[in-house]
């Protein structure tokens, strides 16, 4: 554990930049602080890379990366007393390991960019103010970063919380048409998830026999697992495991979002700007993702043992009823946001199968999700700015008369697609190897299931491509300009990741977060977890 | 009349006692102040606003000192020789006075605020006309401040009906409105008839036991068990205190009387009349703590829960469609109510145990936050229906644009009466819910209590954001800018900035002071009841019961 400021620094720095967007004069001077914030913290969040890559800790790092168990290896730690409760105190804990830190390089990331694709506000005629959308936006960033650092329960709801509220106003006053209706309903699907998830944060504390709200203490403290995953704790007749994860699981799968819950996320994203889109799919989703490996799992292992088959029943049915709903689509926006519930269904079935190749190939699939989709939203946000609709068949032949944005899509929605070389492929190809070779008696036939989805997904967004940038040019789209600088200094850097981590995944991501996976999978005990890894296979390690 | 001999004896209160009720003391003189100086220099609105915000003052005064004499564990009771307890002063019954008194102070700056905008501004609004409307505000906080400082049955029957009756008053104090006397009429009329039931329970208790000490009934009912009647009794007793703090299914003259009343009279009676009801309650169930056999204590905590969930959610429910924002605070104020009940609902453990404490700890933060939550909204919405004359949902629209001085500070409020974090209406219900928590370490049915309690957090998100959207996502160019009263401005951004800061870095020192404040009535309900039981067994147990001092040699 090495104590450090830097996490607090991008936690807060957001905030501060926040309230400087409210009281600078002018709106270029606002837009300028608040994309300064955000690049000020991206640059900051690089620091963390001394800690996990090669190059800042030279021959320790495989050590310092896959070293120790779960909990040993965290970074960049601060640790504040916050509120006293009888026996125990809530902490302001917050600090990273192999599972967080590419998730807030992630969020830093795409947050700048988002922040970029903000500059065009004015023309999204929706007459309001620029201070108030920029101060909730950096607020909103606080909130991500806090949720992926927070390594204390308690602050982990606050933050989840925290969130919210910028995000309901963002969708709501500076959305589509269909705003008041698609806001409110993000937003209370999202608490009542979160209400459920305050059940289990009481329970968990007043079930311990060691009063703590520390996540890595409840994963690793043998007397707490006993008392939590015995089958003799009940909770109103319920057995406690069973009951906590549950309550869990649907505050996190309404964040993923995962069938049932799912039916918030077309209007949010359909009708949120295109930067909260994008924040929307890249970051907020992979929230419900997080919070499963953070929370349910490392602590409620038998549970999520228990509930194996019911998890990859539900991320089946979300890879294929999400491609056929995208397929249906007529609306370009709504297309993408389907192909999200799709994608996201991968995480789910790899998380599900609890085997390290499926952990690694569920956390790739989310950094890969959060690179993609940002852009498929952003390129859809190009194209609406140009035409005014969305309607897929009204398009035709743009690669004709707009060739540079032509390919930057095309790259974009085969990284989405899945296509070999690209980001997509990898974690959906590793998740679907490791739910072959997963220990359970249903895991090939879910196997092939998810593959199914794979065609199903090539063929929606193919037949998309081909409405949309192929065939003979339309006289109405001739006239229109080629992307400008901006929104290709907003692409390169995602289509360049999506390259990067197609071409080189080890290098890029396995690396940094293969040791907390395996970590997190040793928890699970001795009944399925001591799976080799599929990493480990491929690549020799 | 055995009763009064006391009274009617030789025995004086010491000084010292006199000084731990100087609170109550102040009260008095500054009601007979304010009608003897009415009467000598005429109706003068301002010599009202004056003495009140003095008896204001004198009450924090007086519950400081009085607070240092109970810590310094001095004798915190009126105590006739002999008899039992008329009046108790502890620290639970400190921080009640120190609300009330810090409520009435910025009740009288928003009425202040709202005189000065009727006159400014040219707009006629219903202000509630001078020193009446302070004798009556004093005078019902008299009969609150009595209601939490009582054991005794008697007084507390007289603490409700004190508190009662100047508030029928004080919701028709806008003469010309029709709908303020309705309210007025219904308030009434359910005052009186639960005001009779709760007589009828209190003579029932009295034949029943002997005594009108509530913790001599307590301990006699340890001893010997609950009759039947007794039940009703008890039932009977509680609708009066259920009157109060507006439990369902006493809870219909709330929202008439909230929309019919001046905006500063239902600002007051959603805090203060609660507060004191929640108060009276807590010492009820206190008192059958201790040493009551489960048998007794778990059903009385049984039907408070029931009622609890029972009001929040059908508060809740109730507020969803409401068109006026004040009919729809006066539901969540039902709501919130029902709470705070919930911590009353925790069935109070042996002497000396820890769990009591949080509970009442957690009422009295859950109160402290609830009254700036609802100041705040109150006092938004007054702006607002001072301005537009009207306190329907489509008077807000546009806010965000037209007054964000108004329209961020009631979104704080409002999303701190959802309880969101980093918001100190979150910390507030986390306490309550982590007094239920820890209590459902021996009574697990106290989860359900939670689930009822998140649950309903999800559903009231709806009906606040509804005020939230109508003023920051609808809009109409026409309309114009607002103009604001500076107090009014002070008033709604000092409860949001308190709302924030309560919320993060003083989340835990509020829970400190509330364990502090807590901490006296829980040492003090069960010595209490030990004591009783001493005088039960020196008068030959419960059969030859007769607890006063008249009787004793």
């Amino acid at each position: 554990m090495e104590h450090g400021n830097l996490l607090n620094l991008l936690i807060f720095l957001p905030a501060v930049g926040a309230v400087l967007c409210l009281i600078v004069p002018g709106t270029r001077t606002v837009k300028v602080v608040a994309t300064a914030t955000t690049a000020l913290v991206m640059l900051l969040s690089l620091g963390l890379f001394r800690h996990f890559a090669w190059w800042g800790r030279g021959d320790g790092w495989q050590e310092a990366v896959f070293g120790g168990t779960y909990g040993e290896r965290l970074y960049e730690v601060t640790r504040l007393d916050w509120i006293r409760l009888d026996g125990t105190t809530i902490q302001y804990f917050v600090g990273i390991d192999g599972l967080s830190f590419p998730l807030v390089i992630l969020t830093t990331l795409i947050t700048f960019l988002a922040c970029l694709a903000s500059w065009n506000i004015e023309s999204w005629k929706v007459g309001r103010g620029v201070r108030g959308y920029f101060a909730l936006f950096l607020l909103l960033e606080t909130g991500m970063i806090g949720v992926f650092c927070a390594l204390d329960f308690f602050l982990f709801y606050v933050f989840w919380e925290v969130m919210l509220l910028p995000m309901y106003f963002l969708i709501g006053v500076w959305g589509g048409p269909r705003r008041e209706y698609a806001a409110i309903k993000f937003f209370l699907y999202t608490l009542a998830g979160s209400v459920l998830m305050l059940v289990v944060l009481l329970a968990f504390h007043f079930y311990s026999p060691v009063r703590t709200f520390d996540l890595i203490e409840m994963a690793v403290n043998d007397r707490i697992a006993a008392v939590f995953n015995a089958e003799t704790t009940s909770f109103l007749g319920w057995k406690f495991a069973t009951a906590m994860f549950v309550f869990l699981f649907i505050g996190f799968a309404i964040k993923i979002p995962v069938f049932p819950f799912h039916t918030w996320l077309p209007d949010a994203h359909v009708e949120a700007p295109t930067p909260i889109s994008m924040i929307l799919a890249g970051i907020l989703l992979k929230m419900g993702a997080y919070g499963l490996l953070r929370i349910s799992y490392p602590i409620l292992p038998a549970a999520a043992e228990h509930f194996a088959y019911a998890l990859a029943v539900l991320g089946v049915i979300n890879i294929l009823y999400g491609a056929l709903c995208a397929m249906a689509q007529t609306d370009f926006k709504r297309l993408v946001a389907y192909s999200s519930i799709s994608h996201m269904g991968y995480v789910l079935l790899g998380i599900a199968i609890m085997t390290a190749a499926g952990l690694q190939g569920a956390m790739f699939q989310v950094i890969a999700h959060g690179i993609s989709s940002p852009m498929c939203f952003f390129l859809v946000g190009v194209l609406y700015d140009r035409a005014h609709h969305r309607e897929i068949d009204r398009f035709g032949g743009l690669w004709l008369s707009m060739p540079v944005y032509g390919s930057l899509a095309t790259l974009g929605f085969f990284a989405s697609l899945g296509l070999p070389g690209l980001c997509g492929f990898i974690g959906e190809f590793w998740v679907l190897v490791a739910t072959f070779s997963a220990p359970f008696a249903w895991a090939r036939p879910m196997a092939v299931l998810a593959a199914v989805g794979v065609v199903l997904t090539a063929g929606y967004i193919l037949w998309m491509l081909q409405r949309v940038y192929l065939g003979p040019a339309r006289p109405e789209y001739e006239s229109f300009p080629e992307v400008t600088g901006r929104e290709v200094f907003i692409l390169t850097p995602m289509a360049v990741l999506a390259v990067a981590l197609g071409i080189l995944p080890q290098q890029t991501l396995f690396n940094f977060m293969n040791g907390t996976l395996e970590q997190i999978c040793e928890l699970y005990g001795d009944g399925v977890s001591m799976m080799a890894s599929v990493a480990g296979m491929c690549l020799g390690r | 009349m055995t009763m009064f001999a006391p009274l009617a004896g030789i025995w004086m209160p010491s000084p010292q006692d006199l000084r731990l009720f100087g609170a109550e003391l102040s009260l008095v003189a500054a009601i007979v102040a304010l009608l003897v100086l009415s009467m000598l220099f005429g109706r003068s609105e301002r010599l009202g606003a004056g003495v009140a915000l003095a008896a204001a003052v004198a009450v924090i005064f007086f519950c400081r000192d009085a607070a240092g004499l109970v810590d310094t564990g001095a004798r915190a009771a009126l105590t006739p020789p002999g008899a039992a307890s008329m009046l108790v002063a502890d620290r639970f019954t400190v921080f009640f006075k120190l609300l009330l008194a810090l409520f009435l102070a910025t009740i009288i700056w928003l009425w202040m605020t709202g005189a000065a905008a009727g006159r400014t501004g040219g707009e006629v609004r219903p202000v509630p006309a001078g020193p009446e409307f302070f004798v009556l505000l004093l005078t019902s906080m008299l009969g609150m401040s009595l209601m939490v400082a009582t054991p005794n049955l008697l007084v507390m029957m007289i603490a409700v009906e004190t508190a009662s009756l100047p508030s029928y008053m004080l919701a028709a104090s806008d003469r010309r409105s029709r709908a303020g006397a309705e309210a007025a009429l219904k308030y009434v009329l359910f005052g009186a008839t639960t005001a009779a039931v709760m007589a009828y329970g209190l003579s029932l208790l009295f034949g029943l036991f002997g005594t009108l000490d509530l913790p001599a009934i307590a301990a006699a009912v340890s001893v010997k068990g609950m009759p039947a009647l007794g039940w009703i009794a008890m039932a009977a007793f509680l609708v009066g205190v259920a009157f109060k703090i507006s439990a369902v299914p006493l809870h219909f003259w709330c929202p008439d009387v909230f929309e019919g009343a001046p905006v500063e009279v239902a600002t007051w009676l959603s805090v203060a009349s609660k507060a004191a009801g929640l108060g009276l309650l807590l010492r009820i169930v206190a008192a059958f703590g201790g040493d009551v056999p489960a048998t007794i204590a778990l059903p009385l905590a049984w039907g408070v829960g029931l009622v609890a969930a029972a009001t929040c959610t059908l508060g809740n429910l109730a507020a969803l469609r409401q068109e006026s924002v004040k009919r729809m605070l006066a539901y969540s104020s039902i709501a919130h109510a029902g709470y705070m009940m919930m911590a009353a609902a925790i069935p109070p453990a042996a002497a000396g145990d820890a769990t009591v404490r949080p509970a009442m700890a957690a009422i009295v933060s859950y109160l402290f936050v609830y009254l700036l939550m609802n100041l705040g909204a109150f006092g938004v919405t007054a702006m607002v229906a001072w301005s537009q004359g009207s306190d329907r949902l489509a008077a807000f629209t546009g806010l965000g644009r037209r007054a964000p001085w108004l329209a961020v500070p009631m979104s704080i409020c409002l999303f701190s009466l959802v309880g969101l974090p980093p918001l100190a209406g979150f910390a507030a219900k986390w306490w309550l819910l982590a007094a239920l928590g820890q209590g459902a370490d021996r009574h697990s049915w106290l989860w359900w209590l939670v689930f009822v309690a998140v649950i309903n957090t999800a559903v009231s998100l709806y009906y606040y954001v509804r005020v939230i959207r109508q003023m920051f996502l609808a809009d109409d160019e026409r309309l114009e800018r607002l103009a604001v009263p500076v107090g009014g401005l002070a008033l709604a951004n000092g409860c949001a900035v308190l709302l924030l800061l309560l919320g993060t870095v003083a989340f835990g020192l509020m829970r400190d002071r509330s364990l502090a404040y807590a901490a006296c009535l829980a040492r003090a309900a069960p010595e209490s009841v030990v004591a009783a039981q001493d005088r039960l067994a020196w008068n030959g147990g419960p059969e030859g019961m007769v607890v006063n001092g008249a009787d004793r040699p």
